[in-house]
Order: C-alpha cells, then structure tokens, then sequence
C-alpha cells in the first residue's frame, strides 16, 4: 500500500472519524486507487497502534458511504465505483468549508461578510469569470 | 456471556470499601482501559477478577464461571509486580511456565524476549523493574491467552517498550482476546482502549465506548456581552459542568452538543465554539479533581 495514515489520538476528534477522514482524503487525491487494496483491520490496527474495533468501525462506515468495498475471505479495496470516489472528494472538502463557515459565523462574520471572502478566494485561486 | 463479567461487585476490607459498587464487561476483542487516582480501587478489583481476593458482594463471571484454578489455562494475569524467583534466570521462569500452560508457544516467549531485549540466563535479582516486568509480559503473552487482565503492564519501560506492550494488546485483542488493563497513561488507554472505565472512590463514574464518549462530551464556550446566565444550565442533565469567565459561559456537555448550541444562540450568545475533549480532559472532569495547581501558583 502506498500511503501511509496518520492519526492523533489526544485531537479529542473520535478515532475512527479520523480513520474515515484520512482514508477519503486519500482516495480524492488518488494515493489510494480504485480497486487498490486495504490493509486488514489487525494489519492497520498494528501499524498506527489503535485499537482493532476501532479500525473495524471505520471500515464500516466507508463501507455504508460506498467509498470501499468489502468481500469476505479477499479484504477490503478501494471501491472500483467513479461517482462513489467522487463523493469522498466533495465529502473531504465539505467538511473543511463547514468548519471554516462555522468559525466565521462564530466570530461574528455576517453571511455577506463570508461571501465576500469565498469570492475573494475563488478569484485567487480559479481566477476571473471570464477566464475560468 | 462476555469473557469479563463483574456486577455490584463490592470489597471491603474491615470498614474500608476498596470496591463499593462496580459493574463492567469486556467483551470478546475488545480492548477495556480502567483508569483511576491511586487507591480508587484498580488493584482491588484485579484481585477479586483472578481470585486473589473473595468479594464482599457482587457477582464476577471469568471465562464462562466464577474465580477459578483451571480458567488459568485461558486467562493471563499480569499484577504490577509480578511474584519472580530471585535466584532463578528468566529462561527458568519460562520453563516453568511452559510446563503449567497449555497453549504455551516458544516461539512467542523468544520473540518477547527479543523484542524487550533481554536474555535468557540472566537472574532475576540482576533484573531492573522494567525487565521483571517483561518476564511477566513474555509468559502472558506466550500462553496464548483468551483473556488478559493487565495492572499497569508498561509501567516502569522506556516509551519504545511501552508501545511495544500496546501493539501486543492491540494484537491480541485483534486475535479475539478480551483485555482489562490499568493505566496511569492516559495516552497509552486513548490508543489502545474501545472502552474506557474510569473508577473513583471504588465505584465506575464513566463507563463506555470511548469514541463515542469524545463524540458526546465537548466543551462548549459562549460569549454573551450583556454576562452571561450561569445559572440556567445549572441543573442541566446534559451539562456536567458550568464555568463562567468573564462573560465567556463555559460548558462541559455530555450528550446534545447540536441542541445547546443553538439554545446558547437564541439566547443572545454572540460567538459560540465546540472543541473536543480528549481523554485526559475528559479523566480529570469525570474524577472532579482539578488539575493540581504548581508550587508557584496562587
């Protein structure tokens, strides 16, 4: 397997949340390819030195999501299946937007006051309108 | 029935209760942290699990029965300080060992004993602590065990020992073992551990799955100009603790997070933020001790 996870059991943020996360994020930026293999629950529990149930748990749940696909007796592999890699592109992504909204609503920022800022960003880095 | 079962257990020694009220079960590949201050009754229930102890009350289900010679075939019981022979070597206590556990594996005693670095002829009285612990940890671990019950298995090892003693359990756990062990490292139970339980005063005041306890309890802090109102969480049953700063509302929740939030906003709260808790935050609220001031402090 050619990536490696890493994960910070002190964050507070559930272990297996983590997992979830940094597993997406593979695949949305393609370290993890369709249909690659997933290293066993014991393999993966081992090597990051968390718990296997834990493991097992984020197993499942990108199972539920459809992003890996699991058959018994074979293991686990990257699920082979386009639009469910594209989900967890928009799922990784999804969550950092809301957190950052979140923080901006917190402290004060009017939706106006977002947007404004969205826009700044999305000129910066797609450039103009017209030239996009 | 799971592999640990303990209900109302109670131990008294004269007046004193080591044990008041505890209930816990560890299921089968579950990993189970115990974590407490010193002398909230860790060692005492460990005593009663293998039999070292009679409860004074209560119920406890080992490997299928009560407290027995024969579950030690299934069960590993490492004790803090475990009972070694002084003037024999570590290769004797393994032989012995071999000779008193059916499933006992070789293979896996020399890979322990290679992986903590410690050689066979040595003699026990030239061990340090760390190295006595090992020689438990080795025949624990070698005799294949359905069942470990561990206090305080990496006290006294460097930390590259110490997750070395983690991976082990993990391992284990993964291979379907239940496993209860005691830690004063928060770190070591955040890792290994899918259930937490923390015990104080001989009784369990937190006890679950952990990460859904660090996806139930956060620290929620609302900012009201005007001061905020200290009181109208108070008595909250998803609050368990209240804090006001300045006009900063500080909130431990328990459980609805999403809810408090929003009743926090309508009540007036300009800014609102939700940070999580790790284990150690979540330890000192559920023992209610606060974190011990420093000799320099006020």
């Amino acid at each position: 397997m050619g990536v490696s996870f890493t994960i910070d059991p002190r964050s507070g943020v559930p272990i297996y949340v983590q997992l979830v996360e940094q597993v997406k994020r593979s695949v949305a930026i393609g370290a993890l390819g369709a249909g690659e293999r997933l290293p066993t629950v014991k393999q993966l529990a081992v090597d990051l030195t968390v718990n296997p149930n834990t493991v097992a748990r984020a197993y499942r749940d990108l199972e539920r999501e459809g992003v890996i696909e699991t058959s018994p007796g074979r293991g686990s592999f990257v699920s082979t299946d386009e639009p469910a890699a594209r989900r967890a592109v928009a799922d990784v992504s999804g969550a950092s937007f809301e957190a950052a909204v979140r923080e901006a609503k917190s402290i004060g920022l009017s939706r106006a006051d977002v947007a404004a800022i969205v826009d700044r960003l999305l000129q910066r880095w797609y450039g103009t309108e017209a030239s996009s | 029935m799971n592999p640990i079962e303990v209900q109302n257990l109670r131990k008294s020694y004269g007046s004193f209760d080591a044990v008041a009220d505890l209930s816990l079960s560890v299921a089968a590949g579950s990993v189970c942290g115990l974590l407490g201050p010193n002398g909230a009754g860790k060692s005492s229930t460990f005593k009663c699990l293998t039999g070292l102890a009679r409860p004074t009350s209560g119920s406890i289900s080992i490997a299928g029965g009560p407290p027995r010679a024969a579950m030690f075939a299934d069960v590993a019981f490492v004790p803090e300080r475990s009972a070694l022979y002084e003037n024999l070597t570590v290769g004797d206590h393994l032989t012995i060992a071999r000779g008193s556990f059916p499933r006992y594996d070789e293979r896996r005693a020399n890979k322990m004993l290679d992986i903590f670095s410690l050689a066979e002829k040595k003699r026990v009285r030239k061990l340090s602590k760390g190295q006595r612990a090992v020689v438990g940890l080795a025949i624990a671990f070698a005799m294949r065990p359905t069942i470990m019950i561990l206090d305080e298995p990496a006290s006294g090892l460097d930390p590259i020992h110490q997750r070395a003693v983690l991976d082990l359990i993990i391992e284990a756990a993964a291979n379907g073992a239940a496993v209860l062990f005691s830690s004063h490292n928060v770190g070591q139970v955040e890792r290994a551990a899918d259930r937490i339980a923390i015990v104080k005063n001989g009784r369990l005041v937190v006890d679950g799955d952990l990460d859904e306890l660090r996806e139930r309890e956060k620290i929620v802090e609302a900012v009201f100009p005007a001061g905020p109102e200290e009181r109208r969480f108070a008595a909250d049953a998803r609050v368990r603790t209240v804090e006001v700063i300045g006009n900063v509302l500080r909130l431990h929740t328990l459980r609805d997070t999403d809810a408090l939030v929003a009743e926090l906003e309508r009540a007036g709260a300009t800014s609102v933020t939700v940070q999580p808790q790790n284990l150690e935050s979540l330890f000192f609220a559920a023992v209610e001790q606060p974190r011990p001031v420093t000799l320099e402090a006020d």
